[in-house]
């Protein structure tokens, strides 16, 4: 990215601080957010998310194994996000491995909850079969096509579209097998379950610029933050998962206000997903 | 197994030279100078051109910068050989001579791939260098095509791709009437 001359920087902070931003949005909202269903029709679910020129594709794909020994009644969930070097030539090689460890360490944290499964988004105990013995392993690749701002939600948004565009095939299980043998599980072709994702959470970022805090950020704006908080919050409004980044340190009272404009805000950015959910299978149901 | 029925239709209902549906896309990655997704099929890829530019020195991490030992990993080498491909068959359609110590960044993502990576990329490649505008002295479009039951086939999916029999992608130069042939693929 081209670096910003003291006269662009001043303009973008003060312009937060007005409520008034470079494109002329305000403060709490968002940029035109697409959604696409279904662009990767060889996944088990997938789906395009654009905010702006952000540009980010999710795909799920299943697979049958074991559950862990810890959990035997709880399916395995993995995320990982790859930078690609269109959305920047410095990506290239292992130049996006930080980006891409640090997005997909935030998203296992807003979207999984703790190691023992606890306090997940998604509901892990759904993808069980056999209990102790089979289970399916979803495996979430974010890849990130094209960088202006915003990341984090950008994909959590594609994940929370590419679960609901999942479809588990339905398993018929053998009959009684021996206590310690892999059961035979008949996968099939033709029936498909589609993965419950009301409790999926979005993530809403907050980038603190000077004395404001701003939603949605491109990435001129998040180069003027001190510090950002995403946070997952799902329909209820209880809090999945919570990040700070930047060296600057906030009180607490800060971030507690930030909580609670983040619950303002993910209202609307759930509701506008949903809405686009909705829509963007709608279309794809016609084609 | 039997690839072309009896009727000359292919598994997926084609006829033996036609193409699989193509759908292209420019403009898609905003900051990049050029950018492409072109389809072919189910094969779906994504280019994304910088440049040109000044070369900047490159600087790679040192092997112990990190807390483990690291090794750079090498691309594989499918990935490595198709990459060289598309270099060259870009490298002779721009106007290098134009812009001395420039560099252009060509960055090519596959999204899917069910056979005719290679000609996807390509034709990606050609489109983000146009939406760039880099000057070029001629545009490439690439297909492949193989032989299977005796009978010769265009554009392969990716079953029949790993058939086994012998396949070929293209480069054509559409003005001049030039083509580039890269034979590729055992030829029995």
């Amino acid at each position: 990215m081209v670096g910003l001359s003291e006269g662009e920087q001043e303009f973008i902070k003060g312009g937060i601080a007005q409520d008034l931003r470079s494109d002329g949005r305000k403060r709490y909202t968002y940029r035109p957010i697409y959604v696409e269903t279904g662009v990767i029709p060889q996944a088990n679910g997938s789906a395009r998310v654009r905010m702006g020129s952000t540009d980010v594709i999710a795909s799920v794909k299943a697979e049958l194994g074991r559950p862990s020994a810890m959990q035997p009644d709880k399916g395995k969930v993995a995320i990982f996000v790859d930078c690609s070097p269109t959305a920047e030539p410095t990506f290239e090689g292992r130049g996006g491995e930080e980006l891409s460890a640090e997005l997909s360490s935030a998203l296992q944290h807003c979207l999984l909850g703790g190691k023992s499964g606890a306090g997940a988004g998604i509901d892990l105990s759904s993808l069980v079969v056999v209990e102790g013995k089979v289970c399916w392993d979803l495996y979430i690749d974010g890849l990130v096509i094209s960088s202006d701002g915003n990341l984090l939600d950008a994909l959590g948004a594609a994940i929370k579209a590419a679960l609901s565009n999942t479809g588990i095939p339905s398993v018929h299980v053998a009959a009684e097998a021996a206590s310690d043998e892999q059961p035979e599980v008949d996968i099939s072709d033709e029936e498909f379950l589609q993965f419950d994702t009301s409790g999926v959470p979005v993530i809403t970022t907050l980038t603190k610029v000077g004395k404001h805090y701003i939603v949605d950020a491109t990435l001129e704006e998040e180069s003027q933050m001190s510090s950002a908080v995403s946070i997952s919050i799902n329909r209820q409004g209880h809090i999945c998962g919570m990040i700070k980044r930047g060296g600057v340190g906030l009180d607490p009272s800060v971030i507690l206000d930030m909580i609670s404009v983040a619950n303002f805000v993910s209202r609307q950015l759930m509701d506008k997903l949903d809405s686009e959910i909705a829509a963007a299978d709608a279309d794809e149901d016609e084609s | 197994m039997e690839f072309v029925s009896p009727e000359g239709l292919r598994l997926d209902g084609r006829r033996p030279t036609e193409m699989r549906q193509l759908r292209a896309e420019i403009g898609n990655v905003a900051k990049a100078d050029g950018s492409a997704v072109f389809e072919m099929g189910n094969t779906k890829v994504i280019a994304a051109v910088y440049g040109p530019r000044e070369v900047r020195c490159e600087y790679s991490m040192a092997n112990f910068s990190t807390g483990d030992r690291m090794r750079k990993p090498k691309g594989d080498r499918r990935s490595t050989e198709i990459s060289l491909v598309i270099r060259q068959t870009m490298e002779a359609c721009i106007l290098t001579h134009l812009m001395p110590r420039s560099q252009i960044d060509i960055f090519v993502q596959v999204l899917q791939a069910d056979g005719g990576t290679r000609s996807a990329c390509i034709n990606a490649a050609t489109l983000a260098l146009q939406d760039a505008g880099i000057p070029m002295r001629d545009i490439v479009t690439s297909c492949s095509a193989g032989y299977l039951n005796s009978t010769p086939l265009l554009d392969l999916n990716y079953v029949e791709d790993s058939a086994g029999g012998p396949d070929v992608t293209v480069g054509l130069r559409l003005l001049s009437c030039g083509t580039y042939g890269y034979t590729l693929g055992p030829m029995d």
